[in-house]
């Protein structure tokens, strides 16, 4: 297995090495970059207040039970199983609330059961759909998604198809 | 998205509404956005550092080798219109850090890639095919290693923790191939309507 935690430091001594071979001010290049990337986290902000605020809103009123209660044959027709069914909700809307999710399965139904596997394959192997959508929307401003989001919503379907179907019971 | 963000709050109050429990959306509606200034907050060092890397690579010259590199296939695979191309650097180090699970490094490259490809369209508020399919690809996630599931399965005390990447990985791969295959259809569909 590879250690992750190596890629980091890896990284870092890599850009370090090509910024002197360079000959570019490096530690200029690195507060110009950081500034940008705070820049890009205070664009960020009001999409993310926008789609926390609705899902925080379905969440506490309980629409998304509801929600999880009505699609839940579809769900397991799909191989999800029902304790997961949550996450698979979640997951587009928002990215914390489906890793609470996750956390929740896993002290219901154990970390090796099968609903707890499938949580977190499906978590890591997906995106925050609307949140992304309207973000990059915003920075291009366009108005419309387009195709776009419901090629990725059914590709999404198809990601937990394929998740149902992979993980044995 | 309007009609998505609409149709969530409507439906939200209307359900509290119905249910008695309008107490109950007072206080998410306002827990969001809390949540959201959290997020950011905490996500604050890891953007500025990724980013800051990010601005020693590119100013070293090491992204516009990568552009160079996967000049190739990302022509054959975004079909740019003209002046579209402007945006291969940004779009090359976006998928590369999405790949890497480094959110802080692709987010910044994946907005600046949307504004330049937007500043060489039309400027009619329309999204052409290439920012469509870029718009997807983030959409779907093409992470390697899912490392936070990992992490959170390790504390959990699972047998396995690492058990899930192949599955996560063929999950992943199958998401993004029908993302790419139902844009090209959707474009063509629209092209044969034009």
């Amino acid at each position: 297995m590879i250690d992750s935690s190596c890629l980091l430091p890896a990284l870092v001594v890599f850009s370090l090495l090509f910024g002197l071979h360079a000959r570019i001010d490096v530690y200029r290049a690195f507060v110009c970059g950081a500034k940008e990337g705070l820049l890009t986290l205070l664009e960020m902000a009001p999409y993310l207040c926008a789609i926390l605020t609705a899902t925080s809103l379905l969440r506490g009123t309980g629409v998304l039970d509801a929600m999880e209660d009505a699609l839940s044959p579809l769900l397991g027709a799909l191989g999800v199983p029902s304790g997961a069914a949550g996450v698979v909700l979640l997951r587009p809307l928002s990215g914390s609330a489906a890793l609470a999710a996750v956390r929740d399965v896993i002290a219901q139904y154990g970390a090796d059961s099968r609903a707890a596997r499938f949580a977190c394959v499906i978590s890591g192997a997906s995106e925050t759909i609307f949140f992304t959508g309207s973000l990059y929307l915003g920075a291009a401003g366009a108005r419309s998604a387009g195709y776009a989001l419901p090629a990725a919503l059914l590709a999404y379907a198809a990601g937990v198809a394929a998740a149902g179907f992979l993980i044995p019971a | 998205m309007n009609a998505v963000f609409c149709m969530m709050l409507l439906v939200g109050v209307a359900a509290a509404a119905a249910r008695g429990r309008l107490s109950a959306a007072q206080d998410a509606l306002l827990g969001g956005g809390a949540e959201a200034a959290a997020f950011c907050l905490s996500m604050a060092g890891a953007y500025a550092f990724f980013g800051g890397l990010l601005g020693v690579l590119r100013e070293s010259g090491v992204t516009g080798a990568l552009a160079h590199a996967l000049r190739r296939p990302l022509f054959r695979l975004f079909r740019f219109a003209p002046g579209e191309e402007q945006a291969l650097s940004d779009i090359s180090v976006n998928l590369a850090a999405d790949m890497l699970g480094m959110g802080g490094a692709s987010t910044p490259a994946g907005l600046s890639a949307m504004r330049k490809m937007a500043a060489a369209g039309r400027q009619d508020g329309r999204a052409s095919d290439a920012m469509l399919l870029f718009l997807t690809l983030n959409m779907c996630s093409v992470q390697l290693l899912p490392t936070t599931m990992i992490a959170i399965r390790a504390q959990a005390g699972a047998k396995n923790p690492a058990d899930i990447v192949l599955p996560t990985l063929l999950a992943t791969g199958v998401q993004t191939l029908t993302g790419i295959a139902l844009c090209k259809v959707f474009a063509m569909r629209n092209k044969a309507h034009d």
